[in-house]
């Protein structure tokens, strides 16, 4: 989901940094007054895991591959603004040393992949936290909101490339069902993984999940 | 503190065993939006050369020792400058 360079129309990159940045400050913000110190190991180390993870490609549909974002995990582990700073720390290193992903789409990769890849699956899962108590239903959750994540962030990246009449040569609705539709089959393999890394956490680790969160105070953050 | 070591021990490891399988196995990437691009006749325009593109270093391409190396070592880089980012946004905690 990694847009290159020339994909997009400048002001679309520029209206997609501007959003962007919206998010960067307040995670920034947020991070520099709630950070705890067994959070800084945590989020290194996850960090890095998903980036060696974003390395594997396994293949889907109709020829194409697809690979783990890890969104949805940083976020339930450590709160949506941490898992938008890791995410951004990828994104950027992807992009500036390995060419995946461009430097005039970097706003517009790090709003799909860094914020609604993060925030959505942590609103989903903290709504299924509320509504229900049992292990299925959180289970059920991350798993939901890893799934809408990963086709809400690929309706965006569809969104922006439909918009950008100047550089894709066609318009939204070709755009956005060809992204959606595969991120839906990818999407059920991120929500898979995502439960289970969370079904070990809660039988290993419990203590780990139940770290203060650095997300707004409604969604119960610190 | 041991237990937060473990599990971070078992990630560092985790991570390797992704980066050996990514190369060794997972490395053909044709995504979506490649896939996209390439049916609408989109085409990229990098505004600069990333000095590993895709991943390799150039003149080493298909070398999987090298690309095993590059994986392990930009993953500790990863590593590195989020715990340096991290730590900042920790210091300037205790400052406010």
């Amino acid at each position: 989901m990694h847009i290159p360079d020339g994909f997009l129309d400048l002001s679309i990159c520029a209206v997609m940094y501007g959003l962007t940045a919206i998010f960067w400050v307040f995670s920034f913000r947020k991070a520099s007054k709630a950070l705890s110190d067994k959070q800084v190991p945590l989020m290194a180390t996850l960090t890095a895991m998903f980036f060696a993870a974003q390395m594997m490609n396994y293949p889907v549909i109709g020829g194409t591959t697809a690979h783990l974002l890890g969104g949805p995990i940083l976020a339930i582990t450590l709160g949506p603004y941490a898992g938008l700073i890791s995410m951004t720390i990828i994104l950027l290193i992807q992009a500036l040393l390995f060419g995946d992903g461009g430097i005039t789409t970097f706003g517009a990769n790090v709003w799909n992949m860094g914020v609604v890849g993060v925030f959505v699956p942590y609103l989903v899962f903290q709504l299924a936290l509320r509504t229900t108590k049992n292990q299925g239903g959180l289970l059920f959750g991350a798993f939901a909101g890893a799934l809408i994540g990963d086709v809400l962030a690929a309706v965006f990246a569809g969104l922006e490339l439909g918009f950008s009449t100047l550089s894709f040569p066609y318009r939204v609705p070709i755009a956005v069902t060809a992204m959606a539709t595969h991120h839906l089959v990818i999407g059920v393999g991120e929500g898979a993984v995502t439960a289970i890394v969370l079904s070990a956490l809660q039988k290993t680790r419990p203590d780990l999940l139940q770290l203060p969160k650095l997300a707004p105070g409604w969604l119960g953050g610190t | 503190m041991t237990g937060v070591k473990h599990m971070l021990l078992l990630c560092i490891f985790l991570s390797f065993i992704f980066v050996v399988v990514g190369v060794i196995w997972f490395y053909n990437s044709m995504e979506t939006l490649d896939q996209v691009a390439e049916h609408f006749g989109a085409t990229a325009s990098p505004l600069w050369n990333p000095p590993i593109p895709e991943y390799e270093i150039p003149g080493f391409q298909g070398n999987q020792v090298m690309n095993i190396g590059v994986g392990i070592l930009f993953t500790l880089i990863v590593f590195a400058s989020t715990s340096a980012v991290a730590k900042c946004l920790r210091l300037l905690k205790h400052r406010v």
